[in-house]
């Protein structure tokens, strides 16, 4: 009965995101088709995809300690801060929560595709 | 002779051929986006709630797929973009996360800033509202409770459900075992049923 009735939801929760899907309007399909040009261009530019992974991790932690100098910087100077509110505690919890315990794996990820990329370079030059 | 006429030819049949594969590529990528870029614009909706962020989220993975993955075969494509659309979601809701405490650290959170009057008319070619009034409550309802779930279970329910992948396919989106998927995805669903009581879908 359980099954039946969890069957029935699943069914009800695709028709409806179906349903969605076929509704949605002119405009938007219009920019959808525009934002797949543009990356089917991509097949014809070749872009040095290699450095730019390169520079993502390069980028990140710029955009880090940026982030450490505004918090840990500003600490230090007379601004007025909301009660209860220690953005910097929230902001280096949230660093390291298991959230970016994800974040590290997907820069595994990121160096895998780099990798991968570096080999398939390889493999057809 | 045939030295004579070799130095003329334009390309080799190699080059050729090589043309004519990247070309085919090209027409089987656009095919496959063209088939998935509307179910993807909507899975990004419901998991971020702003159409703005998910037509550019959408845009990102596309050209991330074509980029990277062009030349794996294309029974991988499907996981491979999911995965990377699912990557990007995670990384709007962290950086909304950062975003909102540094607005609030600096007293500014003021969602009317945002407003565009031109994006909020109305679209001509949209369906009425009252055809719209039972399938849009309805959705809202599935979006609310699809919220409230753990975000693994709700990325293993939209999935599986939405887009129609397997576990397999399902396990490469999310980075997790088929295993893992499978929990997942139960436990989903019994919340969902749960949420949306037990006469929902009927």
């Amino acid at each position: 009965m359980a099954n039946d009735n969890d069957d029935k939801l699943v069914r009800q929760a695709k028709a409806l995101f179906d349903e969605s899907v076929d509704a949605l309007d002119g405009a938007t399909l219009s920019k959808l088709n525009r934002a797949r040009q543009r990356a089917l261009e991509e097949l014809d530019e070749g872009h040095p995809a290699g450095l730019r992974t390169w520079l993502l991790p390069a980028g990140g932690a710029a955009a880090v300690a940026a982030l450490a100098f505004l918090v840990v910087g500003t600490n230090d100077t007379d601004m007025r801060v909301p009660a209860g509110v220690t953005a910097a505690d929230s902001d280096f919890e949230m660093l390291i929560d298991e959230n970016s315990l994800e974040m590290l794996e997907e820069l595994e990820f990121y160096a895998w595709l780099e990798l991968d990329e570096v080999n398939d370079a390889g493999h057809s030059g | 002779m045939n030295t004579v006429a070799g130095a003329f030819a334009v390309s080799s049949p190699r080059e050729h051929d090589i043309g004519v594969t990247a070309l085919q590529r090209q027409e089987e990528l656009n095919r496959f986006l063209a088939g998935v870029e509307r179910r993807a614009l909507r899975y990004a909706e419901i998991a971020i709630r702003d159409r703005d962020d998910a037509m550019d989220i959408v845009q990102e993975a596309m050209i991330k797929l074509a980029r990277n993955y062009a030349g794996k075969p294309s029974e991988q494509w499907a996981p491979l973009f999911y995965r990377i659309l699912q990557n990007r979601i995670r990384d709007w809701h962290r950086r909304q996360a950062v975003r909102n405490r540094v607005m609030v650290w600096f007293g500014r959170n003021d969602p009317d800033d945002d407003y565009d009057p031109v994006a909020a008319a109305p679209d001509p070619l949209a369906r009425r509202p009252e055809d719209e009034l039972g399938t849009d409550r309805a959705l809202a309802e599935l979006s609310v409770a699809l919220e409230r779930l753990p975000p693994r279970q709700r990325e293993a329910f939209m999935l599986r459900t939405f887009e129609g992948l397997d576990v397999a396919g399902t396990a490469t989106a999310m980075g997790v075992s088929e295993g893992s998927v499978k929990t997942h995805y139960s436990r989903a669903v019994h919340r969902l049923r749960d949420a949306l009581g037990e006469h929902y879908g009927e």
